[in-house]
């Protein structure tokens, strides 16, 4: 890290923790909070067989997958197939149990 | 992503009362040699009506697309329902159920092209999906179970049109993990089709047998009997009467080794010569029948299920009530060295003195048509291993086993998932039972491990990995009962978890036994997730 010079506290962290050897006490996240199309961390079971991967809490983002249909065997599409779906229901963190299943029940 | 998976199997406990109910042993109604896929005008005048509008009719009774496919009844649900939600199609229920009928009898599967994707109509949760290969698996299987994909048949050219049909109304296919780091548009439009096209084609020398063949209808009397896992094993009668072309009353009279009785009647429709749909009323609770009619129409086999809770249900066999003598099963099959217990022999004809072979004792308790009930006594020094099983003059082989300690537990299903419920959808629950099993031992005849069948445990959850310990999955995730059936907790953010996070979960569900001073353990995987909004009847 010679040659850098910090430009903001957060930078001034990680330099210190470099000094003091903490480097590798910074690891990768472990759950996805909020997850984004680059991430894809699955929708039953994550990448790596568990689910400590999954988004998570999945409403923070359920209407990011079904307004761009992803997860369209799970999550009814918003964007061609089931439009009405989630009317009514703005927010999925509040309004999730209202939610329901498309295919007919009969 | 990973579908839902895996095994199952039953449990049962010591018998109890036996059927009281008459059970009648009328004539069997002879098998009628008529063509099973029934009068096709009325339901091929209905697809016209409803279909031909868009499906150009080009010949008599070919349809453009339509005539190409061939599905099961469910898969013919699904794309009626497509046409209806996406394409407008409006049809009263009649009309859509009169064209099921027609498509699934005169473009269904023959009884062999079913046979490896059943597990999938019979809703069985936790089955380990079909094996394909290294392609399909990525191209189909991210997002449906292959079975789905196995109970179709079209060939390549039609094939390639479903492709299209996949991006038009799921245009971020091609984005999506694994497919963005494929080729997979151009996988999908000239390897895949002729591969499934191979595969599963639409003409096939068993569904045009089967097809023109003639076909067995169920009417008549049977012997039933099945396990519900987490409850025991069920045995009874039913009376199957017809109701009109393909369609059927079955009256079902069962009891569980628990001593509880129970009676249903089910409405029953024949699709495709042998495919048998019923719906009942079970103890409160709607219940759907997919069960398969053998070609000889000897044999009903299949699962049951609660009609909004479809992990929930049991095997069901029937066999014809006339016949030759036969004991079909015994139950429970374990018997302890050193105890006297209770057992229930279901078969044909049984009438005589029951044996279980050298060392054992057995007394009938009482006799009804179609089962006994034994009081069985094993000797502490009786040799273990499988045995024989008598009744008069009847016998079968490896009928009942003799144990003097469980030496293994396997709980199953190994792998399970259970999903999050509350708000709109229910909850998905998941079901274990641990069976014991004798290992082959020096001193005995036992020479290759032997099942025992259920084992009454006690159950517990733990976390699966580092991170389940972490997160407190246990705590969080759901509960166990004594029954093994596994609850999931409820769904929505959580605020108790870090980020929220839902009640999902990573656990091991560990099985436990007493055996002689020392704790006989076995485990499963189980992962609890969320829920899912996208319910059809095939996934």
């Amino acid at each position: 890290m010679n040659g850098f010079k910090p430009t903001n506290k957060k930078a001034e962290l990680l330099l210190d923790a470099a000094d003091q050897g903490h480097v590798k006490e910074v690891v990768a996240m472990e759950s996805v909070a909020g997850c984004a199309t680059t991430f894809d961390p699955g929708w039953e079971v994550d990448p790596f067989g568990g689910v400590a991967s999954l988004c998570q809490p999945m409403e923070a983002d359920l209407y990011g997958c079904s307004d761009p249909c992803w997860w369209p065997a799970q999550v009814p599409d918003t964007l061609t197939t089931y439009p009405n779906w989630d009317a009514g229901s703005a927010s999925a963190w509040n309004d999730w149990r209202e939610l329901d299943a498309v295919f007919p029940k009969k | 992503m990973i579908q839902s998976g895996i095994e199952r199997k039953p449990r049962s406990r010591a018998a109890a009362a036996l059927v009281a109910a008459a059970f009648l042993y009328a004539p069997l109604q002879a098998l009628a040699a008529e063509p099973a896929l029934a009068d096709a005008s009325a339901g091929l005048a209905t697809t016209r009506t409803y279909c031909a509008g868009c499906h150009t009719e080009s010949s008599p009774a070919h349809f453009q697309r339509l005539s190409v496919i061939r599905k099961s009844p469910e898969g013919w649900v699904m794309t009626i329902f497509r046409m209806e939600h996406v394409h407008g199609l409006a049809l009263p229920e009649e009309a859509r159920d009169t064209i099921v009928k027609y498509l699934a009898d005169t473009q269904g599967l023959a009884p062999s092209e079913s046979a490896a994707g059943r597990f999938a109509l019979e809703r069985r949760p936790n089955v380990p999906d079909l094996q394909m290969g290294d392609d399909l698996p990525v191209m189909c299987g991210r997002c449906h179970s292959l079975a789905r994909v196995a109970l179709q048949r079209r060939d390549a050219d039609e094939w390639l049109k479903h492709m299209h049909m996949h991006v038009g109304q799921f245009p971020s296919l091609e984005y999506q993990a694994s497919s963005r780091d494929r080729y997979w548009w151009q996988t999908a439009t000239t390897v895949l089709p002729g591969k499934l096209g191979g595969l599963f084609p639409f003409d096939t020398p068993e569904w045009r047998d089967w097809k023109a063949g003639t076909h067995a209808q169920p009417t008549g009397e049977w012997l039933v009997r099945g396990r519900t896992p987490g409850r025991g094993d069920y045995f009874g009668t039913l009376r199957v009467a017809s109701q009109g072309p393909d369609a059927y009353s079955a009256q079902w009279s069962v009891q569980y080794a628990d001593g509880k009785a129970s009676r249903a009647t089910s409405k029953v429709r024949l699709y495709t010569g042998y495919e048998w749909r019923g719906t009942s009323e079970w103890e409160s609770t709607e219940v759907r029948e997919v069960f398969a009619l053998s070609a000889d129409g000897q044999r009903l086999s299949g699962r049951w299920f609660d009609a909004q809770r479809a992990e929930i249900g049991g095997d069901l066999t029937a066999e014809r009530a006339d016949g030759p003598a036969a004991i079909l099963a015994v139950s429970p099959r374990a018997l302890k060295a050193g105890t006297t217990q209770e057992v229930v022999i279901a078969g044909r004809g049984l009438k005589g003195a029951v044996s279980f072979g050298p060392g054992t004792k057995a007394t009938t308790l009482a006799t009804a048509p179609g089962m006994l009930r034994v009081s069985v006594s094993v000797d502490a020094k009786a040799a273990i291993g499988e045995r024989s099983v008598s009744v008069g003059k009847t016998a079968a082989a490896q009928m009942a086993v003799v144990y003097d300690q469980v030496d293994r537990l396997q709980v199953l299903p190994g792998n399970a998932i259970a999903r999050v419920g509350g708000g709109k959808i229910a909850p998905v629950t998941a079901q274990f039972e641990a069976f014991g099993f004798l290992e082959p031992r020096p001193d005995s005849a036992v020479r290759t491990p032997i099942a025992l069948g259920p084992m009454n445990v006690r159950w517990k959850l733990a976390p699966r990995n580092e991170e389940a310990v972490k997160a407190d999955d246990v705590k969080f995730a759901g509960s166990i009962d004594a029954s093994g059936q596994f609850m999931p907790g409820a769904a929505g953010p959580n605020p108790e978890r870090k980020y929220a996070s839902n009640n999902a979960g990573d656990l091991s569900v560990i099985a436990s036994l007493d055996q002689g001073g020392k704790e006989l353990k076995g485990d499963s995987h189980l992962i609890v997730t969320v829920q899912r909004w996208n319910t059809p009847p095939i996934y």
